[in-house]
């Protein structure tokens, strides 16, 4: 039998649909990753070396960096997740007055992190607004009472942990607007008789949302949180913000640090290294997350 | 005392809007009972306060002889089966059945031998470990009424469940869902805005319009002897003719003239009417309450033919507006003069009350 042949030239070919997209990501993705990955991969004089990479794994503020990045991307990944769908499955009752409500919860998101950031530095002071807060309303006095604190909270003297809890807290308070407004979406594409069929049959309303309303929209959860977890592991402006840099270390703060207030060919690759470090946990991170989502997927398309 | 008792039930929205004004009915165990009516006129509204998905605003409801309105809607003691199916699209088939059963805390074993037999009965076996969106929208259908009778509810309640298949398979899912009712012996409400599947499924219908009850029936009571204007024409397909029509008394004898005919009436209806003299009043006639022949009293033209198999539905001009006329005289045609003449199973209605006099 003749085969039939349907082979066209390259240039008829689909391939040449997305070749323009393929040329840009050559040129403005692929050719600075590359440069990167070379520059991280010579030496000052400009053999091959792995000096840099080295000296990467000798900085002292590598392991805190990394440890301090990844505690917050989970930890704020985690209550922003839970915080953003008690808040959507609030509003989503539609209740009076739950579009101003709405509004109201917009507002963090229209402030750029920079100003987030002054916000807070001033804010956190030992006599800022937020202990001013504190103290007219009679929680200070509270807590005082109660023996958990002993006059104005000094929140900038936080270390460590505490510090990085101080972070997750303020940049929940800066994104959670636009995590809920994702899971509110999905929720309001859920067709609401699949909530009502479990109370029918004998769900309460805790085991309604366990065991019905996340599986079902769990692709758009899994998408609200990828898109922040990387954000997560990309923190640095609010912590230098609040805490200066060199004083709580995270991976990208690291990149700004070594690249701003160090003029050597060495300290300049050492902050090109750690942006490809940076870049491959991004790429791990949305990798897992998307196979994930893939399972959630499976079945039911 | 009655199974299920609907007591002066009322559901108003924001205050204002009153979607059901006022419900009372009773149902015996193991009736088939169906709310009947257009869209908006409060017959879900009051299928959701029995399930408890929404609050009520006035009266009571009872589920042998125990007031329900205050129990969360899994406290109830009902299933629900709903019109999207709400066939949860995560879970397998097996899954969606069990889910009930297993926030019950059953046995594995027991779960899996109910689970087992409703999938027998709803005829979904094969099915048992695919997923939703693997089924038609029959079968979709099916594992929601699997799912509905594992959890042997004292009521059942179905929310238009067959308005998304198409006309066919609707026909034959009714017939299925009517022998379900009659093998496992269940009390059922079911929803539906379309008269067809209330008359071949119901023990009675129950007929309401903009939040009030206008006839609870069988459905030959309904069809038959229809209470209200509107259940004369909501019912029936094509629905019934209304006439404007004067009485007059002559002498012993009682007429009904309209401006292209006239007739003197049955005489059950004579004495009832005799004190309408004068006054218009409606006459209702169902399509097929009329002959068509050469000795009928009203003459007119053919305008539409619609032939349906069985029998023909012909338009007809009389007294300025179109009437529908069911006819087995099959070989009528566009134009044909014929004479319509009227059987006497006509009704006629109070024509400010809407009311049925006789």
């Amino acid at each position: 039998m003749d085969k039939i042949k349907t082979r066209k030239p390259f240039w008829k070919s689909p391939y040449m649909l997305v070749l323009p997209a393929l040329i840009f990501y050559l040129i403005f993705w692929a050719g600075p990753v590359f440069s990167a990955v070379k520059e991280v991969f010579t030496s000052v004089d400009g053999g091959f070396s792995f000096e840099t990479i080295f000296f990467l794994f000798e900085d002292d503020k590598f392991l805190p960096a990394l440890g301090n990045t990844l505690l917050f991307a989970i930890v704020s990944i985690v209550l922003q997740f839970l915080l953003a769908l008690a808040l959507a499955l609030f509003i989503n009752r539609n209740f009076k007055g739950s579009s101003f409500f709405l509004f109201l919860m917009m507002i963090p998101m229209a402030i750029p992190i920079a100003a987030v950031g002054i916000i807070w530095d001033t804010g956190l002071t030992e006599s800022g607004w937020f202990n001013s807060i504190l103290s007219v309303t009679g929680i200070q006095w509270f807590l005082d009472t109660i023996g958990i604190t002993d006059g104005a909270i000094l929140w900038k003297g936080a270390t460590g942990f505490k510090a990085i809890m101080l972070l997750v807290l303020i940049d929940t308070w800066t994104v959670l607007p636009s995590v809920m407004i994702i899971i509110l979406a999905g929720l309001q594409n859920l067709n609401k008789e699949y909530s009502e069929a479990a109370l029918v049959f004998g769900a309460t309303r805790f085991q309604t949302v366990k065991h019905i309303i996340v599986p079902i929209i769990k692709p758009t959860i899994i998408t609200a949180l990828l898109l922040r977890i990387i954000s997560g592991v990309q923190v640095w402006l609010i912590a230098v913000m609040v805490f200066d840099f060199d004083t709580v270390p995270f991976l990208v703060e690291r990149i700004v640090y070594y690249n701003k207030f160090f003029y050597t060919d060495e300290y300049f690759k050492l902050s090109v290294a750690y942006s490809i470090f940076v870049m491959m946990l991004v790429m791990t991170i949305a990798t897992i997350f998307l196979s994930a989502n893939k399972k959630a997927e499976r079945g039911r398309t | 005392m009655s199974y299920i008792k609907l007591e002066n039930l009322r559901k108003v929205y924001n205050k204002t809007i009153e979607a059901v004004k006022r419900f009372d009915l009773e149902i015996d165990k193991g009736e088939f009972i169906v709310f009947l009516g257009p869209s908006g006129c409060g017959k879900s509204t009051t299928m959701r306060m029995i399930a408890g998905l929404e609050t009520v605003t006035g009266g009571d409801i009872f589920i042998d002889g125990e007031s329900i309105i205050n129990l969360e809607p899994r406290d109830r003691g009902i299933s629900m089966i709903f019109q999207s199916y709400a066939v949860w699209p995560h879970m397998t088939v097996f899954d969606n059945v069990a889910y009930a059963l297993k926030l019950r805390k059953l046995p594995k074993e027991q779960i899996k031998k109910i689970v087992d037999e409703v999938a027998v009965i709803c005829d979904i076996k094969e099915h048992l470990e695919r997923y939703p969106s693997q089924l038609s929208g029959g079968q979709r259908q099916r594992v929601a009424v699997a799912r509905a009778i594992a959890v042997k509810p004292k009521l059942f309640l179905m929310d238009e469940p067959l308005s998304n298949l198409d006309a066919k398979l609707r026909v034959s899912m009714r017939t299925d869902l009517k022998r379900i009712h009659q093998d496992l012996g269940s009390t059922s409400i079911f929803v539906t805005h379309d008269q067809s599947e209330a008359l071949s499924l119901a023990d009675r219908i129950v007929v309401m319009n903009q939040g009030v009850i206008e006839q609870i029936g069988t459905p030959n009571e309904i069809y038959h002897t229809p209470e209200s204007m509107f259940v004369a024409q909501f019912i029936g397909s094509p629905p019934a003719n209304f006439f404007d029509v004067t009485v007059l008394v002559k002498g012993d004898k009682v007429m009904l003239s309209a401006k292209s005919f006239e007739f003197s009436v049955k005489k059950e209806l004579e004495k009832k009417l005799k004190e309408y003299d004068g006054k218009q009043i409606v006459l209702a006639a169902r399509p097929e309450n009329f002959t068509v022949d050469k000795t009928g009293l009203i003459e007119t033209e053919i305008i539409i033919v619609e032939p349906q198999g069985s029998h023909i539905v012909i338009n007809v001009e009389v007294d300025g507006k179109e009437i529908k006329v069911v006819t087995d005289k099959l070989d009528l045609q566009v134009g044909q003069k014929i004479k319509l003449g009227l059987t006497d199973k006509y009704i006629v209605f109070d024509k400010d009350t809407t009311n049925r006099i006789y």
